[in-house]
């Protein structure tokens, strides 16, 4: 069996390394094929720009070679696909080669798309990306005092990121000694401080706690970088002097340019993780329009229900798991301490209270990724 | 026969005594590790069982850590070792070689050299008749 893996983050990674441990004895004896396309010869570890952001990482930190992560029977390319022939089962790559497939794996991951709110690029601070997190830490360490104000696009990824910023900034201002002198204002678009329930229900009196003012239903309409002005799309305004942002995302644009699905989000089935009317094609972490997190575990638990699918498929015929919408979270909650949310299609999560073992834990995993993404945790 | 409350064993003072000194040494290690402390553990750790997960998966080294089970093969590493060590010091004790076919002819008539040639010629041909065998299997 030629099974492809276009795209090289997280979840593309793990079903890759999964497999190819899964089906060693078959790809010895050339049974079974995994090929990975990728656009990068680097891997990063995302989850890691929140702290380059606040100075507790240098963005050396968060990349590896991606070949270095890969079982070494996987037939590895930095050749980004440009065009999907579903009906074929092929794919063609940037540098115009066609790769043939029987199963193929789409884990080409998102981006965030500031440049679709007016103003929102020149105005705001991001940490979406290693450019982005470095100018951020940049204007924090100038930043003397003043109205910070944090911002919600919606969909986005990491779906705790926002009040793990509010957390961190509270942190950052009080140990360089001006937290007093730093107004933290929230904004979330539905009518609660987050979208999770309970986390919403747990974070309020935290943000109390901290002294962090929020205003709910508030959806980004333009970002007026001229006169530091926040305006939103129920009318209300806000005079900033620092606009962090967690912007919008869509699916890459090879999805979108190929009509693999709307905002580049391919209609998946939320238990086998087929996409919708395509029996041998798969799609895994963000890429999916589940109603799931866009976060790494998510497509570490999607990525492991693949691997084992595809890998009985070739060993007995047949699929053998369904995925059960299952996110675990970690949630910095500043002082140290951080707890977690884990919850999946039926049941919501129930935080615990924050710990400083859980924020050890989660420094550790900062570490135990690159296992993690080999296939091994 | 006992009563259900006699099958509990009572807690005492000197087991909350234990449980709070164990209280104290978490604690304490809470106190003495540092976020880079974690960092650090934590890295060398990952990296270990990456190491040690590519290590139990070597075919090769699997292989050779079998072999090395048989007491010969325990032999013939300990006869490796010793001839390392004393083929460092011959050499550090013994002149420049002069060079030329004349040298070469001397180095030849050694009976120890033609012993050591015989060894690394049996070594070679059942090494090369190893390999031809594990890429005919397709292993």
């Amino acid at each position: 069996m030629r099974i492809l893996v276009v795209g090289g983050g997280t979840a593309g990674t793990i079903v890759a390394n999964n497999l190819a441990r899964r089906l060693s004895a078959e790809t010895r004896r050339g049974k079974a094929r995994i090929t990975m396309l990728s656009a990068s010869d680097r891997h990063m570890y995302q989850p890691g720009l929140l702290y380059v952001a606040f100075g507790q990482m240098t963005p050396d930190q968060l990349y590896r070679d991606q070949a270095s992560l890969l079982e070494s029977n996987i037939d590895f390319h930095v050749d980004p696909v440009t065009e999907f022939m579903l009906d074929q089962n092929k794919v063609r790559t940037q540098s115009g080669k066609v790769h043939e497939y029987d199963t193929l794996v789409i884990a080409t991951g998102s981006r965030m798309v500031p440049e679709e709110i007016p103003g929102m690029n020149e105005g705001a601070e991001f940490f979406y990306t290693e450019a982005s997190a470095v100018k951020l830490y940049k204007k924090l360490r100038e930043f003397q005092g003043g109205k910070v104000a944090v911002a919600v696009g919606v969909p986005h990824k990491c779906p705790i990121a926002p009040v793990e910023v509010m957390f961190s900034l509270h942190d950052y201002f009080k140990a360089r000694g001006i937290r007093d002198k730093v107004h933290l204002k929230y904004h979330y678009p539905i009518n609660r401080i987050h979208t999770i329930e309970n986390v919403a229900k747990w974070a309020k009196p935290e943000f109390d706690r901290i002294g962090v003012e929020y205003e709910t239903l508030f959806n980004i309409k333009e970002v007026d970088g001229k006169n530091k002005l926040l305006k939103s799309e129920e009318g209300t305004e806000y005079q900033y002097d620092l606009l962090i942002v967690i912007p919008q995302h869509r699916g890459m644009e090879v999805v979108e340019q190929n009509k693999l699905g709307p905002g580049g989000w391919i209609p998946t089935d939320r238990y086998s993780l087929k996409m919708n009317g395509h029996d041998n094609v798969y799609v895994v972490g963000d890429t999916t329009n589940l109603p799931v997190s866009k976060t790494g575990s998510a497509a570490h638990f999607q990525a492991e229900v693949i691997a084992e699918n595809i890998a009985s498929i070739v060993k007995v015929g047949e699929p053998v798991r369904d995925y059960d919408g299952k996110v675990y979270c970690f949630i910095e909650a500043g002082h140290d301490r951080a707890t977690y949310a884990m919850f999946n299609y039926q049941n919501p999560p129930d935080l615990k209270p924050p710990s400083k073992p859980m924020h050890w834990f989660k420094l550790s995993y900062n570490q135990m990724y690159w296992t993690s993404v080999r296939g091994l945790l | 026969m006992t009563s259900p409350n006699e099958t509990t064993a009572p807690v005492g003072d000197a087991d909350f005594q234990r449980l709070a000194e164990f209280a104290q040494l978490v604690t304490s290690a809470q106190d003495a590790l540092s976020d880079d402390m974690v960092n650090r553990i934590a890295s060398t750790f990952s990296e270990g069982i990456t190491m040690l997960d590519r290590l139990t998966r070597n075919e090769g080294l699997t292989h050779l850590l079998r072999e090395l089970d048989r007491v010969e093969n325990q032999q013939f590493l300990i006869a490796l070792s010793n001839a390392f060590t004393q083929a460092s010091r011959e050499l550090a004790s013994s002149p420049p070689a002069a060079g030329g076919i004349t040298g070469l002819l001397r180095l030849m008539s050694d009976p120890g050299v033609q012993e050591g040639m015989r060894l690394m010629a049996i070594v070679g041909a059942h090494m090369s008749n190893s390999l031809r065998e594990v890429h005919r299997r397709g292993l």
